[in-house]
């Protein structure tokens, strides 16, 4: 049983109790992703599987056997960062850090969400697709929780990211 | 302790049969239901299970495979009867959770607030259980669920699936869901109403089920009854059809609070779901 991890292969923990969180950051120190609540309440622990998102501490390591995980130390290209990265940076879309991690993961899936046609969230219409607008990027972003309050950086630098209005 | 994964239903029905295993698809009630000192003989994965992530359209029967999840029940192409399903798919959890959960998931799971399930008594739903030693059964949603976090999913069976009677072409659906906010978060109360609308925009039938103010969610037959010939705008909401309802206090919420947020939840997505 093998799960790779930003594209390196590792041996899943013989205790199928261990949450993929837990295995990431106890087991194989990658410490970006965050423990937030440990309850799927916050989204600080937000990862990429094959490209999805999910919460990473209401998963099982085994339960992604077999499968890709990309996490925040992932994303950057060497010492260039990723432009999501950049332009979290350049709108101030931090304060204390700790849920920056699980932002920006959200915001990269939630771009690839756009491009692959998923239906708007805020639309009454549940199968139109979606506007570039900053009640949409919300609406996707509520699963990521910012206690410091920089929502609004936060959603400068996904508007961006995304192409869509900064309002 | 193993995790098993198979892909075939007769072998996880095989490994059903051979102790006390927990299942799992999505995890994510699975995991905050742990408890310290205490674990299932094995842990049984059915997302690998051949046909379990199909959503399926027949003559009769829309199926949905145990191992579908909310973002497939978004982005699948189902008739405006399923907009309350579709609706309430995109306000359980988060999108991060969307992606790892299931619908039959949050069945199993029985909670008094599962999102899923007022929707699926208003769709009529039956629930689909397989077993080595007695084989399948369909048992509709409301007798399968009996009670807070209880159902009659016996040790050795597993939810193979969910099954909706194929509904008329005219009928239309609405959601309407209250909590703190609107994601991430336990409901107070929610609401589907599945609807048919005649030609003088009078209702000819009629479907509502209300979450999170009983220990199982419950349709409403008396209002369902009485709404029968009304236009949407005329119907009132009486206290006594309320019945079946027994709403408690709690941090979330006061019971008189919940009576409150039913009747005007009713109000809405009967009009909303004639809008439609």
């Amino acid at each position: 049983m093998t799960i790779e991890i930003n594209n390196r292969p590792y041996d899943l923990p013989d205790d199928a109790r261990i949450s993929l969180l837990d295995f990431m950051r106890e087991r194989l120190e990658f410490f970006g992703s965050k423990k937030g609540c440990n309850q799927g309440a916050c989204g600080a622990c937000t990862v990429l599987v094959d490209g999805e998102r999910i919460l990473s501490c209401l998963a099982l390591a085994a339960q992604y056997d077999g499968r890709s995980v990309t996490t925040i130390e992932g994303v950057a290209n060497g010492d260039e960062l990723h432009p999501l990265q950049a332009l979290f940076v350049e709108h101030e879309g931090m304060q204390c850090g700790y849920c920056t991690p699980g932002q920006i993961m959200s915001g990269i899936a939630l771009k690839s969400e756009l491009e692959r046609g998923a239906p708007s969230n805020v639309s009454s219409d549940l199968t139109v697709a979606p506007r570039l607008s900053r009640d949409e990027i919300k609406e996707r972003l509520s699963g990521n929780l910012c206690r410091c309050g920089a929502h609004n950086g936060i959603i400068d630098a996904v508007a961006a990211y995304v192409g869509g209005e900064e309002q | 302790m193993s995790y098993i994964s198979p892909t075939k239903i007769d072998e996880a029905l095989e490994v059903l049969s051979r102790g006390s295993g927990k299942i799992i698809a999505g995890g994510t009630d699975v995991y905050p239901s742990a408890q310290l000192g205490q674990h299932p003989d094995f842990y049984m994965d059915v997302t690998r299970i051949d046909g379990l992530k199909r959503i399926s359209v027949s003559k009769d029967i829309v199926h949905f495979g145990s191992a579908v999840t909310w973002t497939d029940i978004i982005n699948a192409d189902l008739g405006s009867a399923f907009d309350a399903l579709k609706a309430t798919a995109r306000e359980v959890g988060s999108v991060q959770i969307q992606n790892a959960a299931t619908l039959a998931g949050n069945v199993c799971n029985a909670s008094p607030a599962a999102d899923g399930v007022p929707p699926l008594l208003a769709l009529d739903a039956s629930v689909e259980l397989a077993s080595r030693a007695q084989g399948s059964r369909l048992l509709p949603l409301a007798e399968f669920i009996t009670g807070v976090r209880s159902t009659v999913l016996r040790r050795d069976e597993m939810v193979v699936g969910l099954q909706v009677p194929v509904p008329p072409s005219t009928m239309t659906s609405a959601f309407e869901k209250l909590g703190s906010r609107r994601y991430l978060v336990i409901s107070i109360c929610m609401t589907a109403v599945n609807l048919v609308l005649d030609q003088d925009n009078r209702i000819t039938d009629a479907r509502i089920a209300v979450g999170a103010c009983s220990a199982v969610a419950q349709r409403l037959p008396a209002l369902e009854a009485s709404v029968i010939g009304q236009r949407p705008a005329d119907v009132e909401i009486k206290p006594e059809f309320l019945a079946p309802l027994t709403p408690i206090n709690d941090v979330r919420g006061a019971a008189a609070y919940r009576y409150d947020v039913v009747q005007e939840q009713c109000r809405r997505a009967i009009m909303q779901a004639a809008s439609r």
